[in-house]
């Protein structure tokens, strides 16, 4: 079964405009001002779903469809956006909890819906849903646990971030189809002749990617002594606009480098920075105790970036029989959005949207965290994909002894 | 001892393998890229030339490749983070003796040496 590109943006825009509608709705009964963010595709573990809700208190509207898509979909607010909503649909008066649960419940219908709608009237058939289901939780517990297929690892997410203007709240709109349902619709709307991808080789790619996330973790480990685990990969798939904020606006220490070959694109290597000096002061092999970054920070956080990246790229390379080359490290040290921005734009010169793979990882001994974004060029990637040996997936490591 | 040759882009590397030779090794030089690896190598004549892959101007098998080239007999082991298979390929046919993937240990650079420099 395959998917060409056109036909996963286009179903990402789908979901995009029925977030922007749904938005409208609750806008327009509120009063409240917000707008959709970024909606992306995700390819990604059934167990990592949902894990950038960490562990807030959240309210939800569950909904099960079903038709020629069939699946779940659930809007997350926090409690203090779910409050926030109750109070500006009953001004001035006295919100008990289940004046407050009622309001949210209904919303969350009419967003929904809304939501719903577009996807039924866009594959001109109807899709049947669910009357809502007001549910609590804390973090991913929030979002439903579909037991329909089950025996799939990774699943497709359509997940949109939908940001309350002047407040910091944010909620989210998650799609959670079921694979079968999505991926045959996506290929009957696919151009097969023209730049289709086999989903299957899609997954392949997704679980080399968390490989090499392994291994990246591993060259930390030996590196700094630190116990550090691979927590998640996911594959997504966006519009090349939406790249930059994938990344947000915190403030990164890391390393960019170019790789070219087949794919070409760019790797990042991010910490955030106290992540960056507890990381570095772990490399060194005297103590600093620092509390800024200092000169010979920033060289072992360069020398580790580079490190990572070549545990990270390696896998594909060697899966795919190719040599993948990049270019030393460069030292990155700004705000997310502005250290991917500028790749962004080099990337967008040839393409709408992009690929995206994006890992983290963590550990329990210091407070330490790290990202890596690629962005491959997305035709490379296709063809890549196209020459990979789904038999070959599980050879990501070169036998240094066998060629020496 | 042994004449040793770094080349390593990275200041913290060139730090890193200095402090694990320097005890049985003569460090005879530290470059960044491998013109400066060639050239020193030239003037020089290191018993071990300790060469990285990724470096600016010119990469490591490039340099390797120059310095065989000037002489045959001479002793280098790629010190590396990549571990692609078609680059120790490459790393192979410019003539390089070992190989050594990064992050590395002091017991497993000794090691490499050992097999091509036998003390």
């Amino acid at each position: 079964m395959k998917v060409d590109i056109q036909s996963l943006g286009t179903f990402n825009e789908l979901a995009h405009e029925g977030a922007e509608q749904a938005t409208r709705s609750m806008c327009q009964m509120t009063g409240l001002d917000a707008v959709v963010d970024v909606t992306k595709i995700t390819l990604v573990g059934r167990e990592d779903v949902g894990e950038q809700l960490a562990s807030g208190e959240y309210v939800g509207v569950q909904f099960d469809f079903e038709g020629e898509l069939a699946g779940e979909t659930v809007l997350v607010l926090d409690r203090a956006g779910s409050e926030t909503i109750a109070e500006s649909l009953v001004p001035g008066g006295d919100v008990d909890e289940t004046m407050a649960r009622s309001s949210v419940e209904e919303i969350g219908n009419i967003m929904m819906s809304g939501f719903i709608d577009g996807w039924a009237d866009y594959l001109e058939t109807t899709i049947e849903h669910s009357p809502p289901t007001y549910v609590e939780a804390m973090g991913e517990e929030i979002l439903p646990r579909s037991d329909g297929d089950d025996e799939r690892d990774q699943v497709f997410v359509f997940k949109s971030e939908i940001e309350w203007v002047g407040e910091s709240v944010e909620f989210y709109i998650y799609m959670l189809p079921e694979y079968d349902s999505l991926t045959s619709l996506m290929a009957s709307h696919t151009d097969a002749e023209r730049d289709a991808i086999p989903v299957d080789k899609l997954e392949v790619f997704n679980e080399m990617t968390r490989d090499g996330t392994k291994q990246a973790a591993q060259n930390v480990e030996m590196m700094t002594g630190i116990c550090t685990e691979a927590e998640v990969t996911r594959l997504s798939f966006a519009p090349i606009e939406d790249v930059p904020k994938q990344v947000g606006t915190d403030t990164y220490v890391g390393t960019v480098v170019e790789f070219t070959g087949v794919p070409s694109g760019f790797l990042l290597v991010l910490f955030d920075e106290a992540s960056a000096v507890h990381i570095a002061e772990a490399m060194m092999p005297v103590e600093m105790d620092a509390d800024e970054l200092t000169e010979q920070h920033e060289n072992a956080i360069e020398e580790l970036g580079n490190i990572m990246t070549s545990g990270f790229v390696d896998g594909w390379a060697n899966v795919l029989q190719t040599s993948v080359e990049h270019t030393p490290p460069r030292l990155v040290h700004d705000m997310g959005q502005a250290i991917v921005d500028p790749l962004a734009a080099q990337v967008g010169q040839h393409q709408e949207h992009a690929f995206i793979v994006d890992s983290e990882m963590r550990t329990d001994d210091i407070a330490f965290g790290a990202e890596i974004h690629a962005l491959p060029n997305e035709t490379e990637l296709r063809q890549a994909l196209d020459e990979l040996l789904v038999d070959r997936a599980d050879q990501t490591e070169a036998d240094v002894e066998q060629i020496f | 001892m042994p004449d040793v040759l770094i080349a390593d882009d990275s200041e913290f590397m060139r730090n890193l393998l200095r402090e694990i030779l320097e005890e049985d090794h003569t460090i005879v030089g530290e470059v960044e890229n491998g013109v400066e690896a060639v050239e020193t190598y030239k003037e020089q004549q290191p018993d071990l030339v300790m060469m990285d892959i990724v470096m600016p101007i010119r990469d490591g098998i490039e340099a390797t490749d120059e310095i065989k080239t000037e002489n045959p007999g001479a002793n280098v082991i790629m010190c590396t983070s990549v571990g692609q298979e078609e680059k120790m390929k490459e790393a192979v046919r410019a003539g390089a003796d070992g190989y050594i993937t990064k992050p590395f240990q002091k017991p497993s650079v000794m090691e490499a040496i050992e097999d091509v420099v036998p003390s």
